[in-house]
């Protein structure tokens, strides 16, 4: 018998209408392409999630009420949404769309694994998030203290979500199997570089851990439904049982990536190699599996809370060192080839370095939160914990942008606007979290409400360094708008070289190599003395 | 005789379609370990403090039993489909693969028919609320199973489902365990320790 499988008419013949701009941009596969629609969608919702933190942090100027917001289940929406936004709508989906879009080149892949699955991870992910930002506008959310939102409206949140969690899984799901089954002969899997390996690792968590987020979405979701809700849908406790995606230690996890563009990055641009890749292989994995059981923390046993265990305290404490591991090996190659960066080191390096101080100091303080004699773990610890952690991805995103943007868009971007984005992004994060550190150790609760009990001691420190993480908030804004400026001033640029920062790895190569060490490219250099 | 030197063998495919399944199977099974893992441990938290979990009578073996023997027997002809399709046998691999949907399909039917039996509403308890999620959300995964063999089925048809593109039943045939193995945890924790 013969096969019915026929290769696809690619030739146009007469009398086909070629697609439209809309038409190609909806149907496409190019990795490439949907690489940059989720970059592009995540950095619009970035906007979206730090206004809404902005505002939140601006209501925390007045803690003796509620005067900002209508009430203090408003003030709730807007906080939880700046949370759930500024993780699963903006830090993460950008890090998924630089994946995409990079991971195949690098693992040197023909396309993404599954190209239409992408597709269609990227679409069902931003419907999601459409109907979860529409939910917190119309009066939703996922619950509220005072069970004072809309019960429609918060259906609808969590309905967002579920397709949110899916479009990321979907999307994760294509990545981790381009990288363990679409390489060529010769890559073998210790010989992947960084940002691969590292998004091979947290794509496995994230399937691991995301669905768990999607059983407790749907639990409450079904209960919400339900006449009376009988206990996960109860509007006051929606939050409880899904924050934990949120704080330590999911937030690694998410985090995660960012040591790998900062291994990629600094290498190329320091020209040394990194001195044992192996064991950056084997320490980053630590991290993923340390970030790993967050979803424990809050549900499964009420009397006695997994957050006050040894686990936890550990996986928060090993944390510190496994990262310190990391920047270590990445400062001493920095250090070695510090002769190479030139007066004016590249903006993706400034961005790179920053991140990874930006990711011991959320480590530190997760492990600090972990101490339970400090009772820091409701208090406003927490959200600088996040917004630590979260940040140091940001910004590293923004330095995989920057990095990559030449080869995945083809254009040149001012690379000093983009450094000078991410530097008020860095400062922004700086100024949220150290306050935010301090407050929790006078008593601010991470969240307050119109709870004066719960405020700290406004009469004391605790406002004047409210009013410092306002200003945070508001550079972290415009850090954000002025990443989004570079990228569409890119968009207008010079056509960009194949490789402009002579890289080490298979996504600047511009013919065929062969693959034998995890940096093919440099021992090509090596070889013929360059 | 003179010496033959043979071409070199072709590289291994790689397995993405099986490898792309085993990660989103395995993304499904944390979902309802996610939902099993809650239900048990509010079950005995319940049970520890002398309330009943499910009303007296409420849960029937009986229909419990009757759909775990048809997933029983449905891994046998799952496992008979991919054996077919593995030795290029056509109407075999029609056959088991045909008979497996008919068995989900079933499953389902029995389903629905028992909860719509059943007079016990969502929002009876805590216990309900799981029992609804997690029996709904096993069906809809048995579904999603269905309307995966009949994709098979149809590509069978037109001559695709062959020994050398075999991934696909394969890949199929893990989602379908799966779906299986979570059965065998509800058959346990809700119709038989109720």
């Amino acid at each position: 018998m013969t096969m019915s499988e026929t290769a696809a008419d690619t030739t146009g013949g007469a009398g086909v209408v070629p697609p439209t701009s809309l038409e190609a941009a909806v149907t496409t596969t190019d990795h490439l392409v949907v690489g940059r629609a989720w970059i592009a969608s995540g950095a619009l919702f970035l906007v979206v999630s730090l206004l809404a933190g902005l505002l939140a942090n601006l209501e925390r100027l007045d803690l003796a009420g509620v005067g900002l917001f209508g009430s203090a289940d408003e003030f709730f929406q807007f906080w939880s949404a700046h949370r759930v936004g500024f993780v699963l709508l903006a830090v993460v989906p950008v890090i998924v769309g630089l994946a995409t879009a990079v991971v195949p080149l690098q693992v040197g892949a023909t396309s993404i694994v599954f190209p239409r699955a992408a597709a269609l991870g990227f679409w069902t992910w931003l419907l999601g998030a459409v109907l979860t930002v529409t939910g917190f506008l119309i009066d939703g959310g996922l619950g509220t203290p005072g069970s004072g939102s809309q019960r429609q409206a918060v259906a609808l949140t969590l309905v967002g979500l579920l397709m949110v969690i899916g479009g990321i899984c979907v999307a994760s799901l294509c990545i981790v199997t381009t990288v363990a089954a679409g390489r060529p002969s010769g890559m073998s899997l210790d010989r992947v570089p960084l940002f691969s390996w590292t998004l091979l690792v947290a794509g496995t968590i994230w399937l691991a851990t995301l669905p768990v987020l999607a059983a407790n979405a749907v639990l409450a979701y079904v209960d919400l439904r339900g006449r009376p809700a009988v206990g996960f849908g109860a509007e006051d406790a929606i939050w409880e049982q899904l924050s934990w995606a949120f704080t330590h230690p999911q937030v690694y996890v998410f985090a995660l990536p960012l040591l790998g563009i900062a291994a990629d990055v600094i290498p190329v641009a320091a020209r040394r190699r990194l001195p044992s890749h192996n064991a950056l292989l084997v320490v980053t994995g630590l991290i993923g599996v340390v970030g790993f059981g967050a979803y424990a923390q809050p549900a499964f046993d009420l009397s006695t809370p997994v957050m006050t265990q040894a686990l936890y305290v550990v996986e928060a404490f090993l944390a510190v060192p496994l990262v310190l591991l990391v920047v270590g090996a990445l400062a001493g190659t920095l250090r070695r080839g510090a002769g190479n960066l030139g007066a004016r080191p590249p903006a993706p390096v400034v961005l790179a370095v920053l991140s990874l101080l930006l990711l011991v100091a959320g480590t530190v303080v997760g492990a600090i939160r972990a101490v339970s004699p400090l009772d820091l773990l409701d208090r406003s610890t927490t959200g600088a914990q996040m917004t630590f952690t979260m940040g140091a991805a940001l910004v590293a995103a923004m330095a995989g942008t920057l990095w990559w943007g030449d080869r995945t868009m083809g254009r040149v971007a001012p690379q000093g606007m983009g450094l000078v984005g991410g530097l008020l992004a860095t400062l922004g994060v700086v100024l949220v979290a150290v306050p935010d550190t301090l407050s929790g150790f006078m008593g601010l609760s991470d969240f307050t409400g119109a709870d004066l009990a719960a405020a700290g001691d406004p009469g004391g420190a605790v406002g004047a360094l409210n009013a410092v993480a306002v200003v945070g908030s508001l550079l972290l804004l415009l850090g954000a708008v002025g990443w989004i400026a570079t990228g569409v001033r890119r968009m207008k640029g010079a056509e960009a070289s194949p490789d402009p920062w002579g890289g080490h790895t298979l996504e600047w190569a511009t013919g065929p190599v062969e693959v034998t060490s995890e940096r093919p490219l440099l021992d090509a250099m090596d070889e013929v003395g360059a | 005789m003179a010496a033959v030197t043979l071409p070199p063998a072709s590289p291994t495919r790689p397995r993405t379609l099986v490898i792309g399944s085993a990660l989103g199977t395995g993304a499904v099974l944390m979902f309802f370990g996610a939902l099993f893992g809650l239900y048990f441990s509010r079950r005995a938290d319940t049970m520890a403090w002398g309330s009943e979990w499910f009303p007296e009578g409420a849960i029937q073996l009986v229909p419990g039993s009757m759909n775990m023997a048809t997933m029983a027997v449905s891994t046998v002809t799952m496992a008979w489909a991919v054996y077919a399709v593995i030795n290029d046998d056509r109407i075999h691999s029609y056959l088991a693969m045909f008979l497996t949907a008919v068995m989900g399909i079933a499953m389902i039917n029995q389903t629905v028919f028992y909860f719509n039996d059943i007079g016990l509403p969502i929002d009876h308890s805590e216990a309900t609320t799981f029992l609804f999620v997690i029996v709904g959300a096993h069906m809809a995964m048995v579904g999603v199973g269905v309307l995966w063999l009949g994709l098979l089925l149809l590509r069978a048809l037109g001559g695709q489902d062959t020994s050398r593109h075999r991934d696909l039943v394969s890949a199929a045939a893990l989602y379908w365990y799966a779906a299986v193995a979570v059965y065998v945890v509800i058959w346990y924790g809700i119709y038989i320790a109720k």
